[in-house]
C-alpha cells in the first residue's frame, strides 16, 4: 500500500520523533504522588499524546489524499541565507558592534532572494544604519558597542581549535 | 451592574488614558505636557494600519517584534500599543485589499472580493469609506460591550477552582484546534508540541529541570518573545521572500470618498449583522477577526436576494465583513482580560506583553490594576476614532507605503527581530534561539502545521500544569475532582463533544465548507 501524502507522512515523522525523544528524555523523571504531581507527570503525557497525534497523521497519511512534499517548493536560499544572517548577528553583535554586524547580517539577508538590486539596497542599508542606532542607542540608550572592540568568540575558539591541533 | 459604576469605571479608564506627562524637550529641557498614553494609543494605530496595509506583515508579528521594545514603557502604555496595531492592522488591511486586490490581513480576504470589484468600477472612494465607519460602528459596539460584560465576568472567574481553570484551558485549547484553518490533527499536534516546549526549564514546583539538555541559557525556560518572534517574523520572512508578489494599483488616487445615500442604505444591515456576528465569534477561544470576515460574508451571501452578484462589487460583502473583524478583534480581548487566557495568537501576545511587565495575567487585574484595565478599554475607543481620521483622509499616504517592496521590508523585519531579542537581556545567545525557532518555524508550515496553535499551547502548557497541581494538592489526589466540580465538568464535556464533532466525517466536510466558500 502507497502513502497518498508525503507531506502527512513527513509531519508524523517529526510528532513521533519529538514525542519519542522526550519521552526518552523525561523517563527518568521523577512522577511524584498523586498528591503532588512530580516533574515527570505532564511530560510524559504530553509525549505520548504527541506520539499518537503522529501516529494518527500516518494513519491520514495511507487514506486520505493531501500535498506532497517535493523539495523543489522549498525556500532553499531564503532559508539558508536568513538563517545565516540571523546567526551572524548573534555571533558578531557582542564583539564587532552595531554598525559592521548590521552590514553584514542585512547582507547576507539581501543575498537571500535573487531580487535584490545593490543600488537600492546600499541606500536602504544607509537608512536602516542611521535608525538602528537613533533608536536603540540614541533614543534608547542600549549598551551596545557601536564599533568593533574585540575579536568575535567563534574566532577566538577556532584559533586555539587549530593551535591545539598543531 | 448599575449605571453609576459603568460610569465611574469609564471615567477611571478616561483619566488613565489622558494622563498628561511633563517632558522635556530635546533641546532647551523645557518641560513639555504630552498626553503619554494617547501617544502610544495613536503609535499603535500608525504602526498597525501601516501593517495591516502591507501584505506579508502581519499583527503577531509586529506585537512579537515590539514586545522588547514595550520594556521601556509604563504598562499602561505598551498594552494600549499592543492592543492599537490588532485592530488598527483590521483597519489597515481593507484598503490593500480593496485597492490592490491582495489582502493586507487574512482577516481581509474576502473584503478584496467585492472591494476590489467596486475600486475597478472607480468606486474605490465608497468601498474605503464603508468599510472604516462600519469598522468603526462594529469597535464601538463591541467596546461597549466589552464594558459591559467584563465585571460580570471577572466575579464568576473569581470563583473558579485551579480545577475549573485546568479544564477551561482544555476546552480553549480545544476550540484552537476546532477554528484552526487547515488540517485538524496537525493543530493538534502543533499544541501538544508547543506545551512541551513550554515546559523547558526548571520545574516551578519541584526545582528539577526539563528537557534543558544541560544547556544553561535554557534553565530559566525558552522565552515566550524569542518563540514567536521565530516562528512568526523570521519563518514568516523565509516563506514570503520566495512569493513574489505584484501588486496591481487600481489607481493611487481615490476621488470620491463619501458613499451615495443609496450605499448606506444597503450597507447598514449587513454592518449591524456583521457587528453581531463578529462580536459572537471573538469572545470564542480561538475565534478572532479572520474567522469572522469569513463567516460574515456567507451570511451576507445567503442572506442576499441578489447571491450571484456578489463578487461583482457588492456593498454588502465589504460592509459585513469589515464590520465583523473589527467587532471580533475587540471581543477577543474580553477572555483575555478577565480570565487571563489568550484566544487566539494575538492575544498570546498581549499576555506576553503582561508578562513583559511582570503583570500575572487574571481575574485579579481588575481589582488590583483598575487603572490599566479600563484605561486599555477606554483606549480602543479613542483608538477606533484615530482609525478613521488616520484611514479616510491619509488614504493617500498609505498607499504610497506599499510602494516600498518586500525585498527591503525583510530585511528590517530581520533586523527588527534580532536587536529587539537581544536586548532583551542582552543576549547574544537569544538571538541564536529565534534563528532556531525561523527554521522550525518554517517547516512547520512547510509540514500542514500552523504556527499559531503551537504558541497557545507553548503558552497555556505551564499554566495548565500550576493549576494541575494545585488542583491535586486540594482534592488530595483525587482525580474526579476535574469531573465533581460542576463548571469543571462542563467545560470537559462542552471540550469532548467538540472534539467527537470535528472528528466525525460529516461535520468535518461542512466544516472544511465554511472555510472554502467566500
Amino acid at each position: 500500500m502507497r502513502f497518498k501524502s508525503s507531506q502527512d507522512i513527513a509531519a508524523g515523522m517529526m510528532f513521533v520523533g519529538i514525542g519519542a525523544l522526550a519521552l526518552y528524555i523525561s523517563a527518568d523523571y521523577n512522577m511524584g504522588s498523586a498528591r503532588s504531581p512530580g516533574t515527570g507527570v505532564l511530560p510524559r503525557i504530553l509525549s505520548w499524546c504527541l506520539i499518537g497525534t503522529g501516529v494518527l497523521v500516518w494513519i491520514k497519511a495511507f487514506l486520505a489524499d493531501g500535498p506532497s512534499l517535493g523539495l523543489a517548493g522549498w525556500a532553499w536560499r531564503p532559508v539558508i541565507m536568513v538563517t545565516v544572517a540571523t546567526v551572524a548577528f548573534a555571533l558578531h553583535v557582542d564583539s564587532l558592534g552595531l554598525v559592521p554586524t548590521m552590514v553584514l547580517a542585512m547582507t547576507i539577508a539581501a543575498l537571500g532572494t535573487p531580487e535584490t538590486r545593490w543600488v537600492e539596497y546600499t541606500l536602504f542599508c544607509l537608512l536602516m544604519l542611521v535608525v538602528g542606532w537613533g533608536m536603540f542607542i540614541y533614543a534608547l540608550g542600549m549598551p551596545i558597542p557601536v564599533w568593533p572592540g574585540k575579536i568575535p568568540d567563534w574566532i577566538v575558539a577556532v584559533r586555539s581549535l587549530l593551535k591545539g591541533g598543531q | 451592574m448599575d449605571l453609576g459604576s459603568i460610569l465611574a469605571n469609564l471615567q477611571l479608564g478616561l483619566q488613565a488614558c489622558l494622563l498628561i506627562k511633563w517632558i522635556p524637550d530635546p533641546f532647551f529641557g523645557v518641560l513639555i505636557p504630552i498626553p503619554i498614553n494617547l501617544f502610544w494609543c495613536l503609535m499603535g494605530a500608525v504602526i498597525g494600519t501601516a501593517i495591516g496595509v502591507l501584505p506579508g506583515v502581519g499583527p503577531v508579528a509586529t506585537m512579537a517584534l515590539l514586545l522588547p521594545v514595550t520594556y521601556f514603557l509604563t504598562p499602561e502604555g505598551a498594552l494600549i500599543m499592543l492592543a492599537g496595531i490588532y485592530y488598527g492592522s483590521q483597519y489597515g488591511g481593507s484598503t490593500t485589499a480593496i485597492l490592490v486586490n491582495l489582502p493586507g490581513e487574512a482577516s481581509s480576504v474576502v473584503t478584496a472580493l467585492d472591494g476590489y470589484q467596486m475600486a475597478r468600477q472607480g468606486r474605490a472612494g465608497p468601498a474605503l469609506a464603508i468599510a472604516a465607519l462600519g469598522s468603526f460602528f462594529a469597535g464601538t459596539v463591541a467596546t461597549v460591550a466589552i464594558v459591559l460584560a467584563a465585571p460580570p465576568l471577572t466575579k464568576l472567574a473569581q470563583q473558579f477552582t485551579p480545577a475549573d481553570y485546568c479544564s477551561l484551558m482544555i476546552l480553549g485549547l480545544v476550540f484552537a484546534i476546532v477554528l484552526a484553518r487547515g488540517s485538524v490533527i496537525n493543530a493538534i499536534g502543533a499544541i501538544f508540541l508547543g506545551m512541551l516546549l513550554g515546559l523547558v526549564g526548571t520545574d516551578v514546583n519541584t526545582g528539577n529541570a526539563r528537557f534543558t539538555f544541560g544547556i544553561q541559557d535554557l534553565f530559566d525556560g525558552i522565552g515566550f518573545v524569542p518563540v514567536a518572534m521565530g516562528v512568526f517574523g523570521i519563518a514568516e520572512i523565509i516563506a514570503n521572500m520566495t512569493n513574489v508578489d505584484r501588486r496591481d494599483l487600481v489607481s493611487s488616487k481615490v476621488s470620491g470618498l463619501w458613499p451615495t445615500r443609496e450605499d448606506f442604505r444597503r450597507s447598514i444591515a449587513p454592518v449591524l449583522r456583521g457587528t453581531f456576528l463578529g462580536g459572537l465569534l471573538g469572545i470564542l477561544p480561538g475565534g478572532g477577526a479572520i474567522l469572522a470576515s469569513f463567516s460574515s460574508y456567507s451570511v451576507e451571501k445567503k442572506l442576499s436576494k441578489t447571491p450571484e452578484k456578489f463578487g461583482t462589487g457588492m456593498i454588502e460583502g465589504v460592509a459585513g465583513p469589515e464590520s465583523a473583524n473589527n467587532a471580533a478583534a475587540q471581543t477577543s480581548f474580553i477572555p483575555m482580560l478577565t480570565l487571563g487566557i489568550p484566544s487566539n495568537a494575538v492575544m498570546a501576545m498581549m499576555i506576553g506583553g503582561m508578562m513583559v511587565h511582570g503583570i500575572v495575567p487574571g481575574p485579579q487585574i481588575m481589582e488590583q490594576k483598575p487603572g490599566l484595565f479600563w484605561g486599555m478599554i477606554v483606549s480602543m475607543w479613542i483608538g477606533n476614532l484615530m482609525l478613521v481620521v488616520l484611514n479616510l483622509p491619509l488614504i493617500g499616504i498609505w498607499v504610497r507605503m506599499l510602494l516600498v517592496p518586500y525585498r527591503l521590508l525583510a530585511i528590517a523585519i530581520l533586523f527588527f527581530c534580532c536587536i529587539g531579542v537581544y536586548s532583551l537581556n542582552n543576549s547574544a545567545n537569544e538571538v541564536l534561539i529565534i534563528a532556531i525557532f525561523g527554521l522550525f518555524g518554517y517547516v512547520l508550515i512547510r509540514l500542514g502545521c500552523e504556527p499559531a496553535p503551537l504558541l497557545m499551547g507553548f503558552l497555556l502548557g505551564p499554566m495548565m500544569e500550576v493549576y494541575m497541581r494545585r488542583a491535586m494538592l486540594i482534592s488530595r489526589g483525587d482525580p474526579w475532582v476535574f469531573v465533581i466540580s460542576p463548571l469543571s465538568a462542563m467545560f470537559l464535556l462542552i471540550a469532548a463533544l467538540m472534539l467527537l464533532f470535528i472528528l466525525l466525517p460529516t461535520i468535518r466536510k461542512s466544516r472544511e465548507k465554511a472555510f472554502q466558500e467566500a
